[in-house]
């Protein structure tokens, strides 16, 4: 709008004032000085980043982000290797004699596998564990491999990615505890 | 010194070289100043009272960010139910658009936070301890006596005080307010960014009281400059009659209402003359409206000069309440509103998901059908729990064992998986059914359900059903 045709009396004031010369739908608006406190922000900010970025890349402090996500890859890395590793069939028999192990297994199975296999793991839907039959193999690795993997024709589903290695070797451990008929392997 | 004149030209408060100008805003008495303070003094109330008053256990509003709760007046919101919170925010934000459109920033004026501080606090304690307006502006040229050293550490002084007040009351929306107390008893250093949280708010707010003031509204606050987008000729705003004020001047030489004593400026907090017309600077605090009613009562002229009207009804045009805007806005409003309404009422006190397990859908043997699913169960209450879970289906013979068998404690916040395994007799099996698996919280009322599908082999007619 142009101030002089403003219809009360304080406009045009400020005739002299510069107009910007773009205009839109007829509206123009004059050039005016920033408020000194909002500039301010902004050469403070400019200065910031000066100081940000002479701390980031020459101090140490922070560690810069492809650097921290390449050690997250060697950190994930490590962990992996540690937890592929298969048990062997005489460390899950010695789990069973480990208190502690025998009574995280207890915990895992009575909420995941007594279901089926009962409590007092003598069966129902599935099989009798404290027997001396093993449809599937009766050597500790066997038992963890069946867990692991599951007999999906019989209705056993692998327990693998819902368990994870060491709960399922906690539960082997449980078993072994409770069925004196598995002889301990030789390794 | 003599106050500036304003200009529609340019905002009063930034002088030309870019400083900044200090208003001196005069006292004002009258209806609206009088009903705006003690609305004031009752939303700055419901500020403190919010985190303090308990509804159904919980403070109306904890925002326990810690703890992943949101406690709403009583509705309690884990932080997977927040899209609710979406419907909750645009349903406002709509509602504040309605608002606008109808009687323009009644928000600024009413209750918005910063002129809440401001208006009825910052201004109040300033005024008490400095005097009026013409006093103030004397004591600002006035050299450093002891007196005036006196005075402006008190006033710095108090408003630090409520500025770390208001810092304390934020925070403790968010820690609770036995949280907050538990803090402010215990070393700095415990909760070290928290601290250095209230401290840069309190810090921040000082900063906004003692000198930022309306700067705020005019440069920093979107939601003013959103206003010109909201409002048209239709809108309801503070307005100064041109029509019958023009010309102005001294009572007797002209026809106009205005006398020009120009104590409408005087009043004003961000510095406009409300005669020059609507401008972005105005908060609708309707001081203006006072100041000039109580001169006009005084020489005997009708009140209303300055007066809350539409733009079209002020240049004597017809206006329109009813407009297309006011549908759109309501109807966005109803939308938030409705579905955060809906939703919320969905919010079951417990999470439940029942999937079918890996490896076969069903399983054939020794005479049964058997379908094997995991239900995974959490409790969403702040308490602990006992539940039972229950099966129930159309098909006889449906035999579940797992989770069903026993009961089911958990703690506020515990979650755990555990197989349901469904078995039905070969023989009568009569096709694929649905099973509904409902939790029952210890009073015996089912608190969440999910119906799942019990698969099995192909049965003749089993789609007649």
């Amino acid at each position: 709008m142009n101030p002089n045709e403003h219809p009360t009396h304080n406009a045009g004031e400020h005739d002299d004032d510069a107009l910007r010369p773009h205009t839109y739908d007829g509206i123009q608006e004059y050039d005016k000085r920033l408020p000194n406190w909002w500039l301010f922000t902004l050469y403070g900010a400019i200065l910031f980043s000066v100081g940000y970025w002479a701390y980031y890349h020459w101090t140490g402090h922070m560690q810069q982000g492809w650097v921290r996500v390449q050690s997250e890859i060697e950190a994930v890395k490590l962990a992996a290797l540690g937890k592929g590793e298969p048990p062997s069939s005489l460390q899950l028999y010695n789990f069973g004699k480990d208190e502690k192990i025998v009574a995280a297994g207890q915990k895992t199975f009575n909420t995941t596998c007594a279901a089926c296999h009962g409590e007092d793991l003598k069966g129902g839907i599935g099989q009798n564990l404290v027997d001396a039959t093993w449809i599937h193999g009766g050597t500790p690795m066997d038992i963890f491999n069946t867990i692991n993997n599951g007999v999906t024709e019989k209705g056993m589903p692998s327990w693998g990615p819902l368990l994870g290695q060491q709960r399922i070797a906690e539960v082997v451990a449980y078993i072994v505890s409770k069925n004196p008929t598995i002889a301990q392997p030789a390794e | 010194m003599r106050p500036k004149r304003p200009s529609i030209d340019s905002v009063t408060t930034i002088n030309e070289d870019g400083s900044r100008y200090m208003v001196h805003p005069a006292g004002v008495r009258g209806f609206w100043t009088r009903t705006r303070r003690i609305f004031g003094y009752l939303a700055l109330a419901a500020f403190v009272l919010l985190p303090l008053v308990p509804v159904g256990g919980h403070p109306a509003v904890f925002l326990d960010i810690a703890g992943r709760k949101f406690h709403l007046f009583g509705l309690t919101l884990m932080f997977q139910d927040l899209w609710l919170l979406f419907f909750l925010i645009t349903g406002l934000g709509f509602t504040l658009f309605l608002v606008t459109a109808i009687i323009g920033r009644v928000w600024c004026g009413w209750l918005c936070p910063q002129t809440l501080f401001l208006d009825h606090v910052v201004r109040r304690i300033e005024r008490v301890i400095e005097g009026d307006a013409p006093v103030r502006r004397q004591l600002d040229s006035a050299p450093w006596t002891a007196g005036k050293i006196f005075k402006r550490a008190l006033k710095h002084a108090l408003f630090f005080l409520f500025a770390a007040l208001v810092a304390h009351v934020f925070l403790s929306y968010f820690v609770s307010v036995p949280g907050l107390w538990g803090m402010m008893h215990a070393s700095p250093l415990a909760n070290w960014h928290l601290f250095l949280f209230v401290f840069g708010m309190a810090a921040a707010l000082y900063f906004d009281f003692a000198w930022f003031r309306e700067q705020f509204c005019i440069v920093l606050c979107p939601y003013g400059r959103l206003q010109s987008a909201l409002i048209d000729d239709h809108s309801i705003v503070v307005g100064y009659d041109e029509k019958r004020g023009e010309p102005r001047g001294k009572a007797g030489t002209t026809t106009g209402d205005c006398i020009d004593c120009r104590r409408c400026v005087q009043v004003c907090p961000t510095g406009i003359d409300i005669r020059q017309g609507l401008q972005m600077e105005c908060i609708a605090c309707e001081a203006c409206i006072d100041a000039c009613d109580e001169v006009m009562v005084r020489i005997g002229r009708k009140p209303g000069l300055v007066r809350h009207d539409s733009l079209n009804a002020l240049a004597g045009k017809a206006s329109r309440f009813l407009r297309p805007r006011l549908y759109l806005y309501l109807v966005f409003a109803l939308l938030g509103a409705s579905v955060f309404l809906f939703a919320a009422t969905q919010v079951r006190p417990v999470l439940l998901y029942v999937s079918r397990l890996p490896g076969a859908p069903y399983i054939r043997a020794d005479g049964i059908v058997r379908n094997n699913f995991l239900m995974r169960l959490g409790n969403k209450l702040s308490g602990e729990e006992t539940f039972r879970v229950q099966v129930r289906a159309a098909q006889p013979g449906l035999e579940s064992v797992g989770a069903t068998q026993k009961p089911i404690t958990l703690g506020p916040g515990e979650e755990i998986q555990e197989p349901i395994i469904l078995t039905v007799p070969d023989e009568i099996f009569r096709g694929e059914f649905p099973v509904t698996v409902e939790i029952v919280n210890s009073a015996g009322t089912v608190v969440n359900r999910r119906e799942i599908p019990f698969l099995g082999p192909f049965r003749e007619g089993a789609f007649a059903q």
